[in-house]
């Protein structure tokens, strides 16, 4: 059920429907239909996974609850060690374990020794690793004083299956949505209208951008050795454009069924490409990512080893893009895009520019040359990162990465078909980079302020709309961000 | 030692790391009160802080304040201690 799937439309105007003229009397009746809805959507993509996010979410409320009891520092810290181990366990049977025996036994053969561990057949659950998160950094709160644990276990079940955002995230902090699952929603027309315009935004990056952008690179990436240098660089930039319209579009889709249901959850993207170092990128890609393990692994690792300087600053920067490279899957190709991001820190740690922040362009049209000299230089670090990430192993990315330098990088590239030819799939992308240059300073990129009248604004919606019933694909594509 | 010193002694301590003489610190500041005063710099702050005092926080106490005064009544009790 993909947030633009017909089962979708139907499943989420029956809920509406329900939520806003049903289940409107109190909050418990409203909660009670966010946990059922939340669970019939995800049993939908697999009932069997079901029972594993249901003993996830009561473990982690009864801990949660006896953690904050308990005054004795030493049991609090079992019990949260219990909870982290259960979140950290789930995380690496079903997700790691495979990877950790297939390395292992790697490793010793790479010496002659001949290991042999049975690997597992397993599935990750899907959303696994957003409500992991959700759950540990529940428990961390709790322990460190900064939360209260939640006496309702419906409140805390809704908060952890949220269906808007329970398959690939924003990751929403306890402190962010469970008091709002504490209170009535009342209707909002402003905060629904707004999150109608953000959805359509998320749909048109989806469909228009990301799954065009697919089409051209999925045969580039898997027939690279075909293809010349110059058409490798033009792969390179349409997979990064495409990871970003699959997965800001997600947020936004995301966001935005959460506002039509009442729920302000946490922003994802923040036009990352307008970024004019790597540390400000990440302050504004899958922001919910970067600032829980900001909280959770860089300020304590920081902290840990402050007496070694800038250099405790480079150690603690490196485990932590590491930890957010792991996270994406088990394969050697996301610990080295972690590692590679982390790398690209340490000229901004020795030169006191890491958490510099300067407002792009400020009110003017147009960046500055040097600004927008930055702006590409970033662009370009992160997309020679996403070759890896795209990659189905180190090998393959090091092969894209020797024919990408090769002297065919100075040739005309011969990009492929796809479903789009690639100069309309340029204007499209222009478009979309215009738009959201436009609304650098809004939510999310349909917030038209600069356009003024009704008129002009319903035209776009119009013309957007258009566009995503040309576009839309019969066959549904994933998003990229669900296998995480 | 007294309070008013301890808070005095800190803030030229934040004079000195943030390379700021116009630093003015109450009970009530916060970070976003400084200029300069982000979550690297507070890491430094603290490493100066504990060299000049010769005490050491845990990592919970560092990441309990909510404001300057919270941090000086943990150097005050961490000195009546020691």
């Amino acid at each position: 059920m993909l947030f633009t799937s017909n089962e979708f439309l139907i499943f989420f105007t029956a809920f509406f429907l329900l939520y806003w003229f049903v289940c409107d009397k109190n909050v418990k009746h409203q909660n009670i239909l966010v946990l059922l809805g939340s669970y019939l959507f995800y049993a939908w993509w697999d009932w069997r996974f079901l029972s594993i996010l249901i003993t996830t979410s009561i473990v982690n409320f009864i801990l949660g609850i006896y953690i904050e009891k308990t005054t004795v520092p030493k049991s609090r810290k079992l019990l949260l060690w219990i909870g982290l181990l259960q979140g950290v366990g789930c995380l690496l049977l079903f997700k790691y374990f495979n990877f950790f025996v297939e390395s292992f036994s790697n490793f010793f053969s790479f010496f002659h020794f001949n290991i042999h561990i049975q690997t597992i057949n397993i599935i990750i659950p899907l959303g696994l690793s957003y409500y992991t998160f959700k759950s540990i950094s529940y428990l961390l709160d709790i322990e460190k004083g900064k939360i209260k644990a939640t006496a309702e276990w419906m409140v805390f079940c809704s908060y952890i299956a949220f269906f808007p955002a329970l398959l690939a995230g924003p990751i929403d902090k306890a402190r962010t949505l469970i008091p709002q699952l504490e209170q009535k929603r009342v209707f909002d027309y402003n905060l629904a209208t707004d999150g109608l315009r953000q959805i359509l935004w998320g749909v048109f990056k989806k469909v228009v951008i990301a799954d065009n952008c697919a089409s051209i690179t999925n045969h580039i990436f898997d027939n690279y050795q075909h293809f010349s240098g110059s058409t490798l660089l033009i792969g390179a930039f349409l997979y990064t454009i495409q990871m970003y319209a699959d997965f800001s579009g997600y947020s936004d889709m995301a966001i935005g069924f959460s506002r039509l249901i009442g729920f302000n959850i946490t922003r994802n993207f923040d036009f990352p490409f307008f970024s004019q170092n790597i540390a400000e990128f990440w302050r504004k890609w899958h922001i919910s990512l970067t600032s829980w393990l900001t909280e959770y692994v860089f300020t304590p690792l920081s902290i840990a080893f402050r007496d070694l300087g800038k250099l405790g600053l480079i150690f603690a920067i490196i485990i932590n893009f590491t930890i957010c490279g792991i996270w994406h899957g088990a394969n050697w190709t996301y610990v080295l895009f972690g590692l590679m991001h982390g790398c690209y820190f340490i000229p901004l740690i020795l030169t006191g520019k890491m958490n510099k922040r300067s407002k792009i362009a400020g009110n003017k049209m147009l960046p500055s040359f040097s600004e927008a000299a930055r702006m590409l230089a970033t662009f370009v670090l992160v997309m020679f990162t996403f070759i890896v990430f795209r990659a189905e192993n180190i090998t393959q990315a090091f092969n894209y990465y020797q024919r990408l330098f090769s002297i065919s990088l100075i040739s005309i590239p011969a990009v492929p078909k796809g479903y789009l030819t690639f100069r309309t799939l340029l204007l499209f992308i222009g478009s979309m980079l215009l738009i959201e240059w436009l609304n650098r300073e809004k939510e999310h990129g349909l917030q038209l302020g600069v356009i003024k009248g009704r008129i002009f604004r319903w035209s776009v919606y119009a013309f957007i709309f258009f566009l995503i019933g040309m576009l839309m694909e019969t066959s549904e594509t994933p998003f990229i961000y669900f296998k995480f | 030692m007294e309070r008013v010193v301890i808070l005095s002694q800190v803030q030229d301590i934040f004079k000195d790391i943030l390379d700021d003489e116009e630093v003015i610190l109450t009970d009530k500041t916060q970070a976003p009160d400084v200029k300069g005063w982000d979550s690297l710099t507070h890491i430094q702050l603290v490493v100066g802080i504990e060299r000049h005092f010769k005490i050491r926080f845990t990592s919970r106490e560092i990441q309990s304040w909510n404001n300057v005064g919270e941090m000086v009544d943990t150097i005050q009790n961490r000195i009546q201690n020691s």
